[in-house]
């Protein structure tokens, strides 16, 4: 692992002036960036922790009645306090293991963007808000491809609100050596529609599948699904699983959240 | 007695506080070096040069070796002499060592390791095993065959044939600890070798070669290895002998640990077969006829492939009578890791090709197959002996009883009933049971490594200290040996205590492989100890007037006529009386003898068995499957403890079914092994292991002459997980009318095509 | 160049200051410069759970986590939870039950197994598994791992009766 320097704000200005700096970079819980700067795949000058500011920890209830996460909270705290968006307190409850859910946080994931991660699912799926210190991106904007989002450089999510759903399930089929998703698909029924977002499947990185959303706005049902189907043409294929099986997965696994949700 | 009871492992107080110690554990004396390789790149070609600059002048490196550096042998290989420690002119697959770095820290070292540039020009490599055919790239000049009867013309008359063929990936070992050793100067150029190995003698054999010295220079120390399940019978090897004439340059005490990922890019595996066979067999069933090819990948080198592969060939019978059955055999060079020793050491592979060979049968005629695998058992003992494809008469034969009291306990045939019964109900998810036995040859095939030693002191205290040639690497060794030193002086076990194993107190020592630790040491140890035994009681019948027979030792106390002494007096006596309380013991395995090239003989001592039904259940959408229960019944002859054997036997029921299912080594098409970490090779977690898991040991001691007649079982409860990918394809018959071919390791996506595969038209 | 950072930490009950570079690991940390090895190396990808270890109070991968992120923090490792004259109840079951082979993986299995308890004190086998989904073991096939834990469960819940 290359050297860098350390730094632990205790507010966002401070991290965000900590982050001003050149080739300074964001720390959540290090969950995948320790292991990136092992491989040597990344050399940031200087990591600046998010963790000690008590402004981005925590679950609370925003004033639309919308369930909102301090971008430096751990999964488990997900897991624990957002009751009220049970679907999502369990796609927390289920991301890797009970030693990375206390380290991982919110916003290291989503800040990542990894192809195979289960929050970027769950904010896709929620049509969330993404809070960042600078502005609000809606989740439809802001996921842009395999660790690619719409974050500018320095800029660092504080906060994720979530609109709560009639009804919603994650439904995540493991590669069972890292727990990541082959596939995952996360399905929430709101008023005005439902959203399917699927991780794990597209190079593309999470993405929404229309045409079930269509059927399923229709008709809330697994049957609504019968017939549908995504190529595996544009979907990951490698050692763990060949771009079909992904594809026929995500048909399952889509069906399955339904009948779960 | 001590023996027999189910005491715990004897460093369990050490383990769970945290206090055993393992190599990289030790404290290292000042201004110890580390060391970490530069691997190939490529997987064929021809080393050119090798700009090593960078790595030289990275921070904390105090010297860069390749190959002319080394001062003498520059070998590794546990066989044939073909495993350079550093590449020579030639790399032969993807992470190679080709140099070595000393640095003062592991992490600068390994952190220059990546610095080297080196030149390779790329020739085409050999991977697969049509590859290695097309080119003739094998070890031996031919296939090895072994035959009974004669299979040809049993086939052509045969009622029915059939044909098919079974892929069998390999297994990671991955023990938690991974390789590592530690070596200090002593003076006058010797060396004090402390590595996680289970073959300390082949250490010090080796490192002696690469310093120049004879093989009492050199002083080998194991006390435990975090796992080891044959990955550290030969593996080890470089790491030492890398230490070892790091020292010899440098001055300084030399430690090397392999990272997770290095130990999994370096080292070798299971052998990866395939097999394809021919079956004749009448409408019953019976195997009339029997053709087997085993093909196997044993990689670059040589290391322990040909025993391997011969015990493949001597496990394809499995449990089963084949009067006609021809085994050919081939041994595969490709540019790939040197495939290893892991437990089983070819058995399971074997074994399993011919598990899958009844199972097809009965999937042919519609039979249950554990009626056909009955059919196929050969004669119990007390009827007329039938002899193995080598030539072996079989007079220990337990299968038939034992799978019946399986099948009994496990409720078999209702559960067989019930999972036909819900799969005609339920579409999507379908169950399947299977019940397969094992019966394992126990020794060593190369018939002079079945020896042992042990070396016994009782100290005028009545305390005892012992060494034996096995390792100790989770198995229970040191508290089974510990169990019959106790009940041989009739003492208790905490006066019994066992050291580190050691080159200097113990030589000569065979690996602790081939599930042998017990065997071979128990009898070493119980010979010297009867020897001290025999001379105390000696001294106390002249004392007494008795005959040293009538000596009695029992419960600390000896009772010698009316004279009646606690243990620790009879040694003060003993001492007193100028009687040496020092004993070395030895063993040789009796009764055996076997030529590998004919395939003939009596190669083992006797034979272990063992069987596990498994219930799993399949989702026919995903592939996804879990065992819902196993049932296991064990034979481990009279236990030395039955505690320890439990959990060897539960261990290696998971063990061999995560290799069977979801344990896939992957490789590019560059040779580079893709799964290299946990994170890609999945090894069983908790939530993995059966929901219902019901694991006894069969009642009854072992007809051999073995240490309380006791069996062997490090290794038979592997193959038990053979039952779990059978179980699987049972499942997957239920989906459709074709035989489902399911293969090795039954991932879910290979699962679901197995599905199709069943279902299609 | 970097800076190196002072760091203060309380393992095992023990204060412990030091000057580091921020690029250390914890697992190091403890390993190396305290000599504290119960917490072993196994994979150092947050996997394999040999070296997991409690901060203040969360089981946490030492091997995925720089001494710096632990700054003030109480470390617990295996050697603060128990020694060979005093075993917790865990320790004891796990030696009793044979929850364990080659014990390479048990110094992480029980620490992460003392905060199962501590978050759930009569967990179901289920919960079991699922609370111990980071910890590998390759040797026992965890059926013995399972048991030791439901013994110390026991033990400990009757402990705390008998003391109400």
């Amino acid at each position: 692992m290359y050297n860098f320097d350390f730094e632990k704000p205790e507010s966002v200005a401070d991290a965000i002036a900590a982050l001003q700096g050149e080739e300074a970079q964001a720390l959540g819980g290090g969950q995948t960036l320790i292991p990136t700067l092992k491989q040597r795949l990344a050399s940031p000058s200087t990591l600046v922790s998010l963790k000690g500011i008590a402004e981005m920890q925590g679950v609370c209830m925003g004033d639309d009645g919308s369930v909102c996460i301090g971008g430096a909270t751990n999964h488990a705290t997900v897991a624990a306090e957002a009751g009220a968006y049970p679907a999502l307190a369990d796609t927390a409850a289920h991301i890797g293991d009970p030693a990375v859910r206390n380290r991982g946080t919110i916003g290291g994931s989503l800040a990542n963007n990894d192809p195979s991660a289960c929050y970027p699912a769950a904010a896709l799926g929620s049509g969330a808000t993404i809070v960042t210190n600078a502005r609000q991106i809606a989740a439809d904007d802001y996921f842009q491809g395999m660790f690619t989002t719409a974050l500018d450089e320095g800029e660092i999510i504080t906060e994720v609100r979530f609109p709560v759903p009639e009804k919603a399930n994650y439904q995540k089929f493991v590669q069972p050596a890292s727990r990541f998703a082959l596939v995952g698909v996360y399905v929430a029924k709101y008023a005005d529609g439902v959203r399917v977002a699927i991780t794990g499947a597209s190079n593309d990185g999470v993405f929404r599948w229309a045409e079930a959303e269509a059927a399923l706005s229709a008709n809330f049902s697994a049957s609504a699904l019968d017939g549908l189907s995504l190529s595996g043409d544009d979907m990951i294929s490698d050692l763990h699983g060949t771009g079909e099986y992904r594809a026929h997965l995500c048909a399952v696994m889509t069906k399955r959240a339904v009948a779960a949700a | 007695m001590s023996v027999a009871k189910p005491l715990p492992h004897d460093a369990a107080h050490l383990h769970v506080t945290g206090a055993a110690r393992y190599v990289d554990d030790i404290p290292t004396p000042a201004g110890t070096l580390h060391l970490a390789f530069g691997m190939s790149t490529a997987a064929c070609g021809t080393l050119n040069n090798m700009d090593l600059d960078a790595v030289r002048a990275a921070p904390g490196v105090v010297a860069v070796l390749t190959a002319p550096d080394l001062p003498f042998d520059n070998d590794v290989s546990p066989s044939a002499h073909d495993e350079p420690l550093l590449a020579t002119d030639a790399v032969h697959y993807v992470g190679q060592p080709v140099f070595l770095v000393i640095a003062e820290t592991h992490l600068q070292a390994r952190f220059a390791a990546r610095l080297g540039k080196i030149d390779i020009t790329e020739t085409k490599p050999v991977f697969t095993i049509e590859d290695a055919l097309a080119a003739n790239a094998r070890f031996e000049d031919g296939p090895r065959i072994y035959a009974q009867g004669d299979a040809a013309s049993a086939l052509d008359a045969a009622e029915n044939t059939l044909s098919g063929s079974l892929d069998i990936g390999g297994q990671e070992h991955f023990y938690l600890e991974g390789q590592a050793a530690l070596v200090q100067p002593g003076e006058n150029g010797d060396m004090h070798v402390i590595s996680s190995t289970q073959h300390p003698t082949e250490i010090q054999h080796k490192v002696a070669e690469a310093i120049g010295q004879p093989m009492h220079a050199v002083r080998v120390e194991t006390r435990r290895m975090g796992g080891g399940f044959g990955g550290k019978e030969s593996q080890g090897n470089a790491l030492a002998v890398a230490c070892a004439v790091a020292v010899r340059l440098t001055g300084q005490p030399c430690k090397m640990r392999y990272d997770r990922d290095d130990d999994m890019i370096i080292t070798g595996k299971r052998h990866d077969f395939r097999i394809d066979y021919d079956i004749g067999f009448d409408e019953e069933g019976h195997i009339t006829a029997l053709d087997v090819r085993q093909y196997t990948r044993c990689g670059w080198a040589l290391d322990l492939s040909l025993p391997v592969a011969d015990r493949a060939m001597l496990h394809a019978d499995n449990g089963y009578w084949l009067p006609n059955i021809r085994i050919e055999s081939h041994r595969l060079r490709t540019n790939t890791q040197s495939a290893t020793a892991f437990r089983g050491f070819g058995g399971p592979q074997g074994m399993l090709g011919m598990e899958r060979i009844v199972d097809h049968v009965a999937a042919e005629l519609g039979l249950d197959p554990l009626v056909v695998r009955q059919r196929n058992f050969y004669a119990s003992s007390g009827q007329e002996i039938q002899t193995t494809p080598y030539g072996q008469p079989v007079e220990d034969f337990i299968l038939d009883d034992l799978v019946a009291q399986l099948a009994k306990t496990s409720d078999y045939d209702a559960r067989r009933a019930a999972v036909a019964e819900w799969n005609a109900a339920n579409p999507v998810l379908k169950k399947g049971i299977a019940l397969t036995p094992v019966k394992f040859g126990i020794s060593f095939t190369l018939t002079h490594l079945n020896q042992a030693g042990a070396l016994v002191h009782v100290y005028s205290d009545g305390s005892i200290h012992l060494n034996h040639g096995g390792t100790e690497m989770g198995q229970g060794l040191f508290q089974k040996i510990a169990q019959v030193a106790a009940s041989r002086f009739g003492v208790a076990l905490d006066a019994i205590k066992i050291t580190a194993t050691d080159t200097a107190k113990v030589p000569n020592t065979s690996a602790t492989a081939a599930s042998s630790g017990s065997d071979l040491n128990g009898m070493a140890v119980k010979a010297a100890c009867d020897t001290l035994r025999d001379r105390m009681a000696e001294h106390l019948a002249q004392l007494h007037q008795c005959h040293p027979d009538a000596v009695v030792f029992a419960e600390g106390r000896v009772q010698a006529g009316e004279a009646d002494y606690s243990f620790a007096e009879v040694a003060a006596m003993a001492h007193q009386a100028r009687i040496s309380l020092s004993a070395t013991g030895f063993y040789k395995t009796p009764d055996i003898q076997w030529d590998r090239i004919k395939g003939h003989g009596r190669p083992f001592f006797y034979f272990a068995y063992g069987a596990a039904v498994t219930e799993v259940v399949v989702d026919t959408l995903t592939g996804e499957n879990r065992i819902l229960r196993a049932d296991v019944l064990h034979d481990a002859g009279a236990s030395l403890n039955p505690a320890l054997d439990i959990g060897q036997v539960e261990g290696g029921y998971v063990q061999g079914a995560g290799w069977l299912t979801t344990e896939e080594l992957v490789w590019d098409d560059a040779g580079r092994l893709r799964t290299h970490a946990p994170s890609t090779y999945k090894i069983p977690a908790c939530g993995d292991r059966p929901d219902i898991f019901n694991v006894s040991l069969w009642d009854g001691e072992n007809r051999a002459d073995t240490i309380y007649k006791s069996k062997a079982v490090g290794e038979p409860p592997l193959m038990l997980g053979i039952s779990a990918l059978l179980a699987l394809s049972d499942a997957v018959s239920a989906c459709g009318p074709n035989y489902p071919d399911l293969h090795a390791p039954a991932t879910a996506e290979s699962v679901l095509a197995s599905v199709h595969k069943a279902q299609d038209a | 160049m970097s800076k190196k950072m002072h760091i203060k930490l309380n393992v095992n009950g023990k204060d412990e200051e030091f000057l580091a570079e921020p690029r250390e690991l914890l697992i190091y940390t403890l390993r190396e410069r305290l000599n504290i090895t119960g917490p072993h190396i196994g994979c150092e990808t947050s996997h394999c759970g040999a070296c997991t270890v409690t901060i203040d109070g969360k089981s946490v991968k030492s091997c995925t986590m720089f001494a710096a992120q632990a700054d003030g923090a109480e470390i617990t490792t295996i050697e603060g939870i128990g020694n060979p004259d005093d075993l917790h109840p865990l320790q004891t079951a796990f030696k009793e039950h044979h929850g364990l082979q080659c014990g390479y993986c048990t110094p992480g299995m029980i620490t992460r197994a003392t905060k199962l308890l501590e978050e759930n004190p009569t967990p179901t086998e289920e919960e079991i598994r699922f609370g111990m989904a980071g910890n590998i073991c390759r040797c026992t096939g965890y059926q013995n791992i399972i048991k030791s834990i439901q013994a110390a469960a026991a033990e400990m819940n009757a402990a705390k009766e008998a003391a109400e």
